[in-house]
C-alpha cells in the first residue's frame, strides 16, 4: 500500500481497517444503500395525477414523511440522519420557517 | 360481524365477580406529541387530563403506544423507535426502559407492537441492521417478545419482511402480522402457523391490492380494519368505475379476515377504524367517511379542515376521534359526521405519524 494513497472515504476506511487487521470488514457496495427504497408517488402529485389527495396543508405531512424516513429525498430523514431537524418547529404549522435544508456531512 | 370489546368484557366480568355495581369505565385518549410528550385526553370533558414528558432522547416523536387494560401503564416506542419505555399514566413516571440497539446493531421497531391480553408480554416487530466499518448488512426481520414487568426481551423469532401491524388475538393464542399477507403466528412459540392472502386476494377479478396501514387503532372494536386500493380486471382502466376502494377487516375475536370491494376509488383514506359492534367503519384523511359494513356500502362523507392520519371510535360508538398529522384531536358525531369539538395539543405540537390510542379507566 505504500505506493497508493487513499483518495476517498472508503479507501481511507480500508487503510484504517487494514492497520487493525480488519480489512475483510470493508466491502464493495453492491446494492442500493439507504434507509428506504420507497419510490412511490405522492409527494409532488397524487395517484390521480392531481393535488387534492395530497396532504392538506403540506405541513400536515412533513413529519409523517420525515419520521419514518418515507421520502428522504424530499424531506429530511429524522429516523437516522437528521434527528434534530425539527427541534425548532414542534408546532409545524406556525414554525415551518425554522425547518432548513440539510446537506450530507463531508466524509473522509 | 359482531364482536365484543375485549376491555369491556374484562371489566364486566371483573365487576360481576367483585361487586353488584360494576365500575363505570371512561374513555381516554393517549396521544404522543412532538418532541417527547404523551398527552392524556379525557374524552368526556373533551380536555387534556395530563401531559407527560418522556426522556430527552424520546424524540423527535414518540411513535407507537399501547395501554394496558387497567389504563395504568403505557408502553411506548421512543428514540427513533429503537427503545421502549413503560410509563405510569397516573404519575407520569417512566418506570422501565429497554434499548434494542447496540454498538454493532441498529434495531428499528417502526410500527408493529401489541400487548398480550393478559398484559404479560409485548410483541414487537423489529428490523435489525448490523453496522459494519463501511457498510450495513440488513438482518432478518423478527418478532421480539418482551416481558412487560422488566422490559427484557425473552426471545426473538424470525418473521417475514414488510410487516407493519402486529395484533394479538382476543384470546391471546395468536399474533397477526399484516404485510404482503396476513401472517398468523402462534403466540407462545412464535412459529408461523398460517398465511391469509392480501396481495394475492382474488387475482382473477382484481389487480394486486395496495395496502398502507401503520396505525394500531382497533382497541374499541377488536377489529383491525384498513382500506385497500385496487382495480377490476374485467373493466378498462380508462373506466373510472374500474378503480376500487376496499376494506380489509380482521376480527381479532374469531380470526376471520375479509376483503370487500366497497366503492369506487375517488379519494384516499389513510386509515380506518370500526365501531364497537362492527357494523360501521370510518375512514379518514382529507375526508371523513362512514361505511355500512352489513350492506358493504358507503354512508356519508364530509370534508375535513386538514389531513388527519388516525381514527378511533369511542367505546359507546357515538364519537369518532380523528388525530395525527397536525396538532388537534377532532371529535365527530358517528352518525351525522358533524364536528362536535376538538382538543389541541400543548403548544401546537404535531402528532405526526404516531398512533393515537383509546383506553379506558374506571371512575
Amino acid at each position: 500500500m505504500k505506493h497508493l494513497t487513499p483518495a476517498n472515504s472508503k479507501a481511507k476506511a480500508f487503510v484504517e481497517a487494514q492497520a487493525e487487521g480488519r480489512e475483510d470488514e470493508v466491502v464493495a457496495m453492491n446494492s442500493l444503500v439507504g434507509c428506504t427504497t420507497s419510490f412511490d408517488p405522492g409527494w409532488e402529485v397524487d395517484a390521480f395525477g392531481a393535488l387534492s389527495n395530497l396532504c392538506q396543508p403540506m405541513e400536515a405531512d412533513l413529519y409523517g414523511c420525515a419520521d419514518p424516513c418515507w421520502w428522504p429525498a424530499q424531506v429530511a430523514d429524522t429516523l437516522n440522519t437528521y434527528p434534530n431537524w425539527s427541534d425548532d418547529a414542534t408546532n409545524v404549522t406556525e414554525d415551518w420557517r425554522n425547518l432548513q435544508s440539510v446537506f450530507p456531512e463531508p466524509k473522509g | 360481524m359482531m364482536t365484543c370489546n375485549r376491555t369491556l368484557s374484562l371489566l364486566l366480568a371483573g365487576g360481576m365477580a367483585l361487586s353488584a355495581v360494576p365500575a363505570v369505565a371512561r374513555d381516554y385518549i393517549l396521544a404522543p406529541a412532538r418532541p417527547n410528550k404523551l398527552v392524556v385526553v379525557d374524552t368526556e370533558a373533551m380536555a387534556i387530563d395530563k401531559v407527560i414528558t418522556l426522556a430527552e432522547d424520546a424524540g423527535p416523536q414518540p411513535a407507537v403506544p399501547v395501554v394496558d387494560d387497567e389504563g395504568r401503564f403505557a408502553y411506548v416506542t421512543i428514540n427513533r423507535t429503537e427503545s421502549i419505555v413503560k410509563v405510569d399514566l397516573t404519575t407520569g413516571e417512566t418506570v422501565a426502559r429497554t434499548d434494542f440497539s447496540s454498538a454493532g446493531e441498529r434495531v428499528k421497531t417502526l410500527f408493529g407492537m401489541d400487548l398480550s391480553p393478559d398484559g404479560s408480554t409485548l410483541a414487537v416487530y423489529q428490523s435489525p441492521v448490523t453496522l459494519g466499518t463501511t457498510h450495513y448488512e440488513v438482518q432478518p426481520t423478527r418478532i421480539a417478545f418482551v416481558d412487560t414487568a422488566t422490559l427484557e426481551t425473552v426471545k426473538t423469532v424470525e418473521a417475514p419482511r414488510q410487516i407493519t401491524l402486529l395484533m394479538y388475538s382476543a384470546d391471546g393464542s395468536r399474533i397477526y402480522g399484516m404485510g404482503r399477507s396476513m401472517f398468523v403466528f402462534d403466540a407462545a412459540s412464535g412459529d408461523q402457523i398460517d398465511e391469509m392472502p392480501i396481495h394475492g386476494w382474488k387475482p382473477d377479478a382484481y389487480m394486486q391490492p395496495d395496502v398502507l396501514d401503520v396505525w394500531s387503532q382497533f382497541e374499541s372494536s377488536n377489529i383491525m380494519v384498513t382500506p385497500f386500493y385496487t382495480a377490476r380486471t374485467d373493466l378498462s382502466l380508462d373506466d373510472p368505475e374500474a378503480w376500487r376502494t376496499g376494506m380489509l377487516t380482521l376480527d381479532l375475536e374469531s380470526g376471520e379476515m375479509e376483503m370487500q370491494d366497497i366503492r369506487m376509488m375517488d379519494v384516499f383514506y389513510f386509515s380506518s377504524a370500526a365501531s364497537p359492534d362492527g357494523t360501521r367503519v370510518y375512514g379518514a384523511y382529507n375526508v371523513l367517511e362512514s361505511f355500512d359494513m352489513e350492506k358493504v356500502e358507503p354512508l356519508k362523507r364530509v370534508a375535513l379542515p386538514h389531513s388527519y392520519y388516525s381514527v378511533n371510535v369511542s367505546s359507546d360508538g357515538n364519537t369518532v376521534w380523528l388525530g395525527g398529522a397536525l396538532s388537534d384531536l377532532a371529535a365527530y358525531d358517528a352518525e351525522t359526521l358533524e364536528r362536535k369539538g376538538q382538543v389541541d395539543m400543548p403548544d401546537g405540537a404535531a402528532m405526526s405519524l404516531s398512533n393515537i390510542r383509546l383506553f379506558q379507566r374506571d371512575e
